[in-house]
C-alpha cells in the first residue's frame, strides 16, 4: 500500500441484528476513513449506530445475532475476512478501544496491574514481571500517583476518573495505531472530563495513534478532532473537516445538532461543554428499511422527493460530503 | 482478616451448641425405647427399668444434656450400646473411607460441573447448552441409589471395569483406592454436578454480559482465558456458596452410597446404628457430620475474600 492510503478505510459497512421482531439495521452502508495520526469524531444522537460501528471495527459484535457486511480495511487488510485468532492479534495491539463506562469496564476481581499487563503479555510476550513493570510505566504515563502501589490494587479502590485513566493506560500499552474511544468522558463529571481529554490529546501526540472519537459533545469535537462524521439512523449524513462542519454545516440534521452551538473558536472553551441539541420528532425505526431520506420525518425542508428517494452522499464542497437533496453546492466544488 | 477468621470461628460455637442440643434430643423425639430394645423381648418391666437407670435415662433432661456435652467436649462420645466400644473410636475407624469418598466426589464433581456450566453459558441456546441442562435435570431427579445400582450393574457386573463393591485403603496403593471409589463417586457426584453446573451456567450467563468481558475481548484475550479467567473468577462466589450448601446433600448421599457399594464408612456405621437404635453412635455420627458441615461453610466464607477483593471483613 502507498503511504497516502488511509490507516482505516470503512467501505459500505452494514451491521444488522436479527431479533425476534425483525432485523435491526443498526448500521446501514457507512463509509469513512481515518488517516494515520488523525482524530476523527463520530457524532449523532444516541441510537444512531455509533457504538455498533465502533464495535464492528474490532468485531466485538456477537455474530449471531449480529451480521457485519461491507469492508473494513485496516492498513489494506479487510478485518472482516480475518480468522478469530488473527483478529485477536490485532485487538489491543494495533487497534484498541476504550469504553464509555469506566465503572463497569474493568474487571472487578483482577488487579489493575494484571489487566494492563495482560495486554503486553499477550501481544509482546512479556513475562509477568516485565508486564507489571510496563503497567507501572503506563500508570505513570496516564498520571496516576503512586503507580507502584496502584498496580496491586483493584478497580473498586479507584475513582471513576482514575479508572478511565487505567482504561487508557491499558489501551495504549501496546502503542496501537488506532484508538477507538466510545464516549470516553460521557460518564465522568466535567472537571474530570477535561483532564481525561487533555490526557488523550497529550498521549496522542506522544504515541502518534489515530483516534476514532465517538462523542455527544460538540465541545469535545472542536477541541480534539480534525474531521467529523455525522451519523443519523445508521447512516453517514455528513462528513467534513471540523471547520467545515462547524462553520458551514450543510445537512439539516447537522444544523439541528449545531442549533445552540457557539461558533468555532475561542468562545468554545469559554462556554464549556455543549451537548447536541434536541431536534423535534422521532428517530425512524431501524427495524424496517427506510424509503427515501432517513431524516425526512423530522426535516424542516422536507419535500415529496425526499420521501420517495434517498439522497446519495455527494461532495458539496471540497472534502465536504453531504447526503441531502437540497444541500447547497459550493461553487468551488465540481 | 485474621480477626474476622477468629470471629467466624467463635460464631460457630452457638451453632454447634444448638446442633448438640438437637442431637442430644434425638433420644427423646425418636420413636422406640432404647432401654426396652437393649433389654430384649423376654425382659420384664423391672429389667427395662434397671437398664434405663444404668443408662441414666431416668434423670432430668438438662442435667443429662450438660453432662453429655461436657464429655463430648473432652472427645468422649460415649459407648456404643451394641458393641460396648467407645463411639469416638468406632467413628475414627470409619472416617477414611467416608472422607475419601467425599474428597474424590467433590474433586470429580467440580472438575466436571464447572467446565460444563461455563461451556453451556458460552454456547447458550445451542444443543450443547440443552444437553448440559438435560443432564442437570436428570442428575437432580434420579436418586443416588438408582444411579449407583445402574453404574454398578453396567460398569462392574457387565463390563467388569471396576469392583462391584468394597473399599481399599489408601495405604494399600492409590490404584485400588481410586478403582474402588470411582463408581461411588460418580453416583454420589451426579446430583452435585447437576447442582453446580446449573449455578455455574446461570452465573456465567450474567457475567458474560458484563462490560469487562467486552473489554477483555477488545484487548485481544482469547476465548478460553475470557471464560475461565476473566469471567469465572467473577462467578466464583455464587458457585462456592452452592458448593457449601450442597455439601449437606453430599453427606446424605454418602450414607446411601456407602450402603449401595458396601463401603465400610461412617455412613454405613450410622445406618447400622439406626437399625439397632444405638443412640450414642447415632449422636456421635450426626455430631461429626454437623461439625464437618459447619467447618466446610466456614472455609467457604473465608474463600470469598480470595475470589472477590471487594469482600473484606
Ligand atoms: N445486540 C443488538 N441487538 C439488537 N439491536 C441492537 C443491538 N446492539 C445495538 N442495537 C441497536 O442498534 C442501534 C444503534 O445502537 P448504538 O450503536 O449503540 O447507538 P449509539 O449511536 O448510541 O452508540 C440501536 O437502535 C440499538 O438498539
Ligand atoms: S433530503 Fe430532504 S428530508 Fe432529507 S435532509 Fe435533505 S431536505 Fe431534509
Ligand atoms: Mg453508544
Amino acid at each position: 500500500m502507498s503511504s497516502s492510503a488511509p490507516l482505516l478505510d470503512i467501505q459500505n459497512l452494514q451491521t444488522h441484528f436479527g431479533t425476534i421482531d425483525g432485523v435491526v439495521r443498526a448500521v446501514e452502508g457507512v463509509s469513512f476513513s481515518i488517516n494515520a495520526g488523525e482524530t476523527v469524531a463520530v457524532v449523532g444522537e444516541s441510537g444512531c449506530g455509533k457504538s455498533v460501528t465502533a464495535m464492528s471495527i474490532l468485531r466485538l459484535i456477537a455474530t449471531p445475532p449480529g451480521k457485519i457486511a461491507g469492508k473494513i480495511l485496516f492498513k489494506g487488510t479487510n478485518l472482516l475476512e480475518l480468522s478469530e485468532p488473527e483478529m485477536q492479534a490485532i485487538r489491543g495491539n494495533d487497534i484498541s478501544m476504550i469504553f464509555q463506562e469506566p465503572m463497569t469496564s474493568l474487571n472487578p476481581v483482577l488487579t489493575v496491574g494484571r489487566q494492563i499487563g495482560e495486554t503486553v503479555m499477550l501481544h509482546e510476550g512479556l513475562s509477568a514481571k516485565d508486564a507489571e513493570q510496563r503497567a507501572i510505566e503506563m500508570l505513570t504515563l496516564v498520571g496516576i500517583p503512586a503507580p507502584a502501589r496502584r498496580v496491586r490494587e483493584y478497580p473498586h479502590q479507584l475513582s471513576g476518573g482514575m479508572r478511565q485513566r487505567v482504561m487508557i493506560a491499558m489501551a495504549l500499552a501496546c502503542s496501537p495505531q488506532l484508538l477507538v474511544a466510545d464516549e470516553p468522558t460521557t460518564a465522568l463529571d466535567v472537571t474530570i472530563q477535561a483532564q481525561i481529554l487533555e490526557l488523550m490529546r497529550d498521549l496522542k501526540t506522544r504515541v502518534g495513534a489515530a483516534i476514532m472519537l465517538i462523542t455527544h459533545d460538540l465541545g469535545v469535537v472542536a477541541e480534539m478532532a480534525q474531521r467529523v462524521v455525522v451519523m443519523y439512523a445508521g447512516r453517514k449524513v455528513e462528513e467534513g473537516s471540523v471547520e467545515e462542519i462547524f462553520l458551514n454545516p450543510l445537512h439539516p440534521y447537522t444544523r439541528g445538532l449545531m442549533g445552540s452551538m457557539p461558533k468555532l473558536g475561542s468562545s468554545l472553551h469559554e462556554t464549556g461543554r455543549s451537548k447536541l441539541t434536541e431536534i423535534q420528532g422521532q428517530v425512524p425505526s431501524l427495524r424496517k428499511p427506510i424509503i427515501g431520506c432517513a431524516f425526512a420525518g423530522r426535516c424542516p425542508n422536507v419535500t415529496d422527493v425526499c420521501r420517495q428517494m434517498a439522497p446519495a452522499i455527494e461532495e458539496k464542497a471540497p472534502k465536504h460530503l453531504v447526503a441531502c437533496h437540497y444541500a447547497p453546492r459550493a461553487a468551488a466544488a465540481a | 482478616m485474621f480477626a474476622y477468621t477468629v470471629r467466624r470461628v467463635i460464631a460457630t460455637i452457638p451453632v454447634m451448641g444448638i446442633v448438640a442440643l438437637f442431637v442430644f434430643s434425638l433420644l427423646y423425639i425418636a420413636p422406640g425405647d432404647p432401654a426396652a430394645i437393649i433389654a430384649g423381648d423376654q425382659a420384664t418391666p423391672e429389667d427395662v427399668e434397671r437398664i434405663r437407670a444404668s443408662l441414666g435415662l431416668d434423670r432430668p433432661f438438662i442435667v443429662r444434656f450438660l453432662e453429655w456435652l461436657f464429655r463430648v467436649l473432652q472427645g468422649d462420645l460415649g459407648v456404643s450400646i451394641f458393641t460396648n466400644l467407645p463411639v469416638s473410636h468406632m467413628i475414627k475407624q470409619r472416617l477414611e473411607p467416608t472422607f475419601s469418598l467425599m474428597l474424590l466426589t467433590l474433586t470429580f464433581a467440580l472438575s466436571c460441573a464447572i467446565p460444563m456450566g461455563v461451556v453451556a453459558a458460552w454456547k447458550h441456546g445451542t444443543w450443547i447448552d440443552r444437553f448440559v441442562m438435560l443432564f442437570a435435570v436428570l442428575g437432580f431427579s434420579v436418586p443416588v441409589f438408582v444411579v449407583g445400582y445402574v453404574l454398578a450393574y453396567t460398569f462392574a457386573l457387565q463390563l467388569d471395569w471396576f469392583p462391584v463393591q468394597g473399599y481399599t485403603p489408601l495405604s494399600n496403593g492409590i490404584g485400588g483406592w481410586v478403582s474402588n471409589l470411582t463408581l461411588p463417586a460418580v453416583a454420589l457426584g451426579s446430583a452435585f454436578i447437576a447442582l453446580i453446573a446449573r449455578i455455574t451456567r446461570a452465573t456465567m450467563l450474567e457475567v458474560l454480559n458484563q462490560d469487562y468481558v467486552r473489554t477483555a475481548k477488545a484487548k485481544g484475550v482469547g476465548q478460553r482465558a475470557i471464560l475461565f479467567v476473566h469471567a469465572l473468577k467473577n462467578a466464583a462466589v455464587p458457585i462456592i456458596t452452592i458448593v457449601g450448601i450442597g455439601f449437606a446433600g453430599l453427606i446424605g448421599g454418602a450414607v446411601v452410597t456407602e450402603s449401595v457399594f458396601a463401603i465400610p464408612g461412617v455412613g454405613r456405621l450410622v445406618v447400622d446404628a439406626i437399625l439397632r437404635r444405638d443412640y450414642p453412635v447415632i449422636q456421635g455420627v450426626v455430631l461429626m457430620f454437623s461439625f464437618t458441615y459447619v467447618i466446610v461453610n466456614l472455609i467457604v466464607d473465608l474463600l470469598y475474600t480470595v475470589f472477590d477483593p471487594r469482600i473484606r471483613y
